[in-house]
């Protein structure tokens, strides 16, 4: 049992998540990319190319966020 | 002789049932799921019947889990979160002990199963939704206009943020499965080398297999840690709206 709100096992947790993040958000925008493609508008490749890279932006967007989010926790020593 | 490593993630069921062309089979998966939910049960409930002002093992161990997830809800929704302590703690003990018990040689474990994750990604997600709109109604669709985004940027950053946000129930569910799956897998390589290895080189891999369950222990841990982290933090962004900063936590 990870000894509770310890610096180095919240910091391991969002190490460990920021990988699948990137990976999760890269699938979703190829995969609407895809979609838009081959069953809404039929405008092969481009539509899988705009939502590759609109889905790199997401992951580093959520990233960045999370990143974020570990600055003010960790500037509040005093409440946790 | 030669077993595929993915042999030991192949269900069977035990009882076939078909309720009306829908197959709810008892099969080893559901039977750990139901140990599982025994387990937490049984500990929980009698670590909590004694209440004594020096506690024995088994209370301290509970206050422990207890404390544990109460510092995950505090730092992540701040006191308004504590109204899903119930959920949340039965989701990370569940999904802890789901972990654990998969580590003991011949059990099963039901979160290495995309059915299982998916499921408990989509609850935590769709509550997420559910009480943003009720709460906040139709401006919840703010979330998906980052504050202080200039108007020239919003046709960029909308698609953005719509695509971050479908991504998260799908990390949620994938981080868990693929987490689980890949350690039983180099579990089951590493002991499909040990048999076929005998004993001249054999207890090489062997030894490793040792090893890497320790470190599953510790897997086991920090997947649950985080899609509990995770699950607060989805329902915190729901719950404050941009207001995380301004929102004593």
């Amino acid at each position: 049992m990870p000894p509770p709100q310890d610096q180095f096992y919240a910091g391991l947790g969002q190490a460990v998540r920021i990988g699948t993040e990137l990976l999760a958000s890269l699938i979703v925008g190829g995969g609407l990319g895809w979609v838009i493609d081959a069953y809404l508008l039929g405008s092969t490749p481009w539509g899988l190319v705009v939502g590759l890279i609109l889905g790199v932006a997401a992951g580093v967007r959520n990233a960045y966020r999370a990143a974020q989010r570990w600055q003010n926790s960790s500037d509040k020593p005093g409440q946790r | 002789m030669e077993e595929s490593p993915l042999h030991p993630f192949e269900l069977h069921n035990y009882f076939p049932i078909n309720l009306g062309g829908l197959d709810i089979s008892i099969n080893k998966a559901v039977l750990i799921m139901w140990v599982v939910v025994a387990l937490v049960a049984v500990l929980m409930v009698r670590a909590g019947s004694a209440r004594k002002l020096v506690p024995g093992k088994l209370q301290i161990l509970a206050e422990m889990l207890v404390d544990f997830i109460r510092g995950i809800i505090l730092d992540t929704m701040g006191e308004g979160g504590m109204k899903f302590f119930p959920l949340i703690a039965t989701l990370f003990l569940f999904i802890l002990f789901c972990n654990l018990i998969g580590l003991i040689p011949g059990s099963y474990t039901v979160t290495s199963q995309i059915v299982v994750t998916a499921v408990f990604a989509t609850v935590v997600y769709g509550l997420s939704l559910v009480m943003g709109f009720v709460l906040h109604g139709v401006k919840f669709l703010g979330i998906l206009v980052p504050p202080g985004t200039p108007g020239w940027l919003l046709p960029l950053m909308v698609p953005i943020e719509l695509i971050s946000q479908l991504a998260r129930p799908i990390s949620l569910a994938v981080r868990l499965f693929a987490n689980m799956t890949a350690g039983h897998v180099i579990l089951g390589v590493l002991f499909g080398l040990a048999i076929s290895g005998g004993l001249v080189i054999g207890w090489l891999p062997f030894a490793f297999t040792i090893a890497m369950n320790g470190l599953e222990v510790g897997i086991a841990f920090i997947q649950a840690y985080i899609f509990t982290v995770l699950t607060c933090v989805y329902l915190g962004d729901a719950f404050h709206l941009h207001g995380h900063d301004e929102h004593a936590h």
